[in-house]
């Protein structure tokens, strides 16, 4: 593997947290309830969400949207989230005066739909969203294929 | 490192050899190859970087070599694509820099650009610069004026155009001459946008005007800007082909490989009131290419197929797919250079579908941009989904790391069991009693065999008389797991699960996907 891919990278940053995260809670014979569970779950999505992100830095738009979203999260979250959406509107309205003037393109009522699953995507032209979407699946799939190895090797133990 | 060689021409240019300006070139570009994130990327890149790193060790009176091979470093460049945001910036500053000082050697050509420009404009470089600065090659025995060496990406489409006017054709190059004070204003006018640079850039010839009226960046911030500028160079090159017409014909009538002469020639033809017969033969192969960020040479090279099956299709070899690539009007299109713009934004979505397609699969049958986008974005939702359905798998697995897998349990043995086992399956529940009535809605793209466990048919009764006794957890519910759920249920034991060896079969279903969870 190359030792500096996107893969090997995610998988170091991935490994790293999960053993954090199974260090902090440490494993109960018994079976733990279902809050637990649901804790573990969603501190292991932001694990992986974020490992992925770092991963990639900041050279996509994607990959600092995430961050700034798991950065930005609960804690200070009225006001970043209200600092958020004033940015995207103004940049999503930027967009939107270059991009849809011409709504011949056909393409803007799945283009939304995209900008919504792609994170930081609101205020992208379609252009750019297309690329990020194509760096975006290609980053999804390496952390599927981590986390599947990852599930089978401790499903085996 | 990069910017220090850019600003420290501002000045008279250091007589640095090129080797110096080659070693910290290779440098700055290793460093940046270390960052690139595809490994063949970063294979091209070295070796790209190891043939122009020992290109220049050549001797300066072998520019014309050393140019072709920065031609093609700069190709590969370019090639390696905007994957990164910043590397491509630097790789422009670096190899920009690089020329600067092979080219300082040679003629004094280049002496008065390296002074004017003021600002780097470095953020606002492409990588479709490195696409325009093969073109530089060429500009090499210009005395005449060469337009401003700075990051501006019309830079080096000009300055390739106007060089291998002059270098080749001594009509044209009077010609340009009398071109230079037309396009003075334009060219400051279009030099840098973003940066008001006070100097004007003696900019070289109409097409790179036009070329790189065409050139901006990818960007949202291009497109206005690109209208403007491309009818300014329309209306210029209107009015200055007839004079750089007889120029252009000789140039043209020699063999040459060059996108610049094409180009001017091409414009000639375009509004279609020269009687440039004999260079339209030159322009159809070069008709229109695409700037292509990724440069994928294939792309480029069926795109320039289609043209020369347009035209009379020109005996020359395809331009390499580096040069910048001007936007020119088809015969029998509009010239409105809004028109133009909008079909090279169109040209450019078209090619990053494509490459959606191939990375999405199951899409090439699928046609049109509207179904493709809905594909893309089921495609991409599952994905998400697969990696909250994972991730929670990993949770539940990490917690029942010594659970009993060898217990397994006919069906009435789990209705019975229900209490002991809802912890279990508790995190198939919620979603599970969410989806419950729903539609499924499968997804080509699951078929992957990391997906659900195989819930079976069987199992939604029990589930009926767990859903009122547990918790709900409503951000489960969030539809996240609704599809995948439902495919579980929804198939059977065909459905391949990749990474679960069981075999689900009649009474072992249930005991299977309580070990599933």
């Amino acid at each position: 593997m190359n030792p500096s891919s996107l893969k090997s990278r995610f998988t170091t940053r991935f490994l790293r947290a999960l053993t954090k995260i199974n260090a902090h809670k440490p494993i109960s014979s018994s079976s733990p309830g279902p809050g637990e569970i649901f804790q573990r779950y969603r501190r292991i999505k932001v694990a992986a969400d974020k490992s992925m992100a770092y991963s990639v830095r900041s050279r996509r738009t994607w990959s600092r949207a995430t961050l700034w979203r798991l950065r930005t999260r609960s804690p200070r979250s009225r006001l970043a989230t209200h600092a958020r959406r004033s940015w995207v509107k103004t940049r999503s309205t930027r967009a939107a005066s270059h991009g849809k003037e011409k709504k011949e393109d056909g393409g803007t009522v799945e283009a939304e739909e995209l900008r919504e699953l792609v994170p930081g995507g609101e205020a992208m032209d379609l252009c750019n969203l297309l690329d990020e979407t194509a760096h975006y699946i290609k980053c999804l799939t390496t952390q599927l294929d981590i986390l599947d190895r990852q599930e089978c090797t401790s499903r085996e133990l | 490192m990069e910017n220090q060689f850019f600003l420290g021409a501002q000045g008279i240019p250091p007589p640095i050899p090129p080797l110096d300006f080659g070693q910290s070139l290779s440098s700055a570009m290793e460093i940046q190859a270390s960052e690139l994130n595809s490994s063949d990327y970063a294979l091209q890149f070295e070796s790209a970087l190891s043939s122009m790193v020992s290109s220049p060790a050549a001797s300066a009176s072998n520019v014309s070599n050393d140019m072709f091979v920065f031609r093609e470093l700069i190709g590969k460049l370019g090639s390696i694509g905007n994957s990164d945001d910043v590397s491509p910036h630097t790789l422009m500053a670096s190899s920009s820099s690089y020329i600067n000082g092979n080219n300082s050697t040679n003629t004094s050509c280049y002496s008065t650009p390296l002074n004017s420009p003021p600002k780097l404009n470095l953020p606002v470089m492409d990588v479709t610069v490195a696409e325009k600065l093969p073109g530089l090659g060429k500009s090499m025995g210009m005395d005449s004026s060469v337009a401003d060496f700075s990051a501006d990406p019309g830079f080096a489409e000009r300055a390739a155009k106007f060089s291998c006017f002059g270098s080749r054709s001594f009509n044209g190059r009077t010609s340009q001459l009398g071109l230079n004070n037309n396009f003075n204003e334009i060219s400051g006018y279009r030099s840098n946008p973003s940066s008001s640079n006070g100097k004007l850039p003696r900019v070289s010839s109409s097409p790179s005007l036009k070329a790189m009226a065409m050139a901006s960046p990818i960007g949202n911030k291009s497109n206005p800007p690109l209208q403007d500028r491309s009818e300014l160079a329309n209306s210029q090159e209107e009015s200055s082909i007839t004079n750089g017409d007889p120029g252009f014909k000789a140039a043209n009538s020699r063999k040459r490989k060059t996108v610049p002469k094409a180009k001017t020639n091409e414009n000639s033809t375009s509004p279609s009131t020269n009687a440039a017969k004999a260079t339209e033969q030159n322009e159809e192969s070069n008709e229109k290419r695409c700037k292509s960020t990724e440069s994928n040479g294939k792309q480029n090279g069926s795109v320039k197929t289609e043209e020369e099956s347009k035209g009379n299709a020109n005996t020359k070899p395809p331009e390499p797919p580096k040069d910048y690539i001007h936007v020119r009007a088809r015969r029998g299109q509009a010239t409105d250079s809004h028109s133009l713009a909008e079909r090279v934004r169109r040209e450019k979505i078209s090619e990053r579908m494509k490459l959606l397609q191939n990375l999405v699969p199951g899409c090439n049958k699928v046609t049109g941009k509207a179904l493709m986008l809905d594909e893309i974005i089921n495609y991409v939702q599952s994905l998400q989904r697969q990696v909250e359905f994972l991730s929670m798998k990993l949770a539940s697995v990490n917690t029942r790391l010594d659970f009993n897998v060898d217990g397994l349990m006919p069906k009435d043995a789990f209705q019975s069991n229900n209490n002991s086992l809802t912890h279990e399956i508790f995190p198939m529940d919620s979603s599970a009693s969410a989806i419950f009535g729903q539609n499924p809605a499968p997804h080509g793209g699951l078929s992957n065999g990391t997906m659900t466990p195989c819930l079976v048919d069987p199992l939604p009764p029990p589930f009926h008389q767990f859903t009122h006794t547990l918790p709900t957890y409503p951000t489960f519910c969030e539809g996240d797991l609704q599809t995948i759920v439902e495919m579980g249920f929804g198939q059977n034991q065909s459905r391949e699960m990749g990474s679960q060896p069981e075999n689900f079969q009649g009474s072992n279903q249930v005991a299977d996907m309580k070990v599933e969870l």
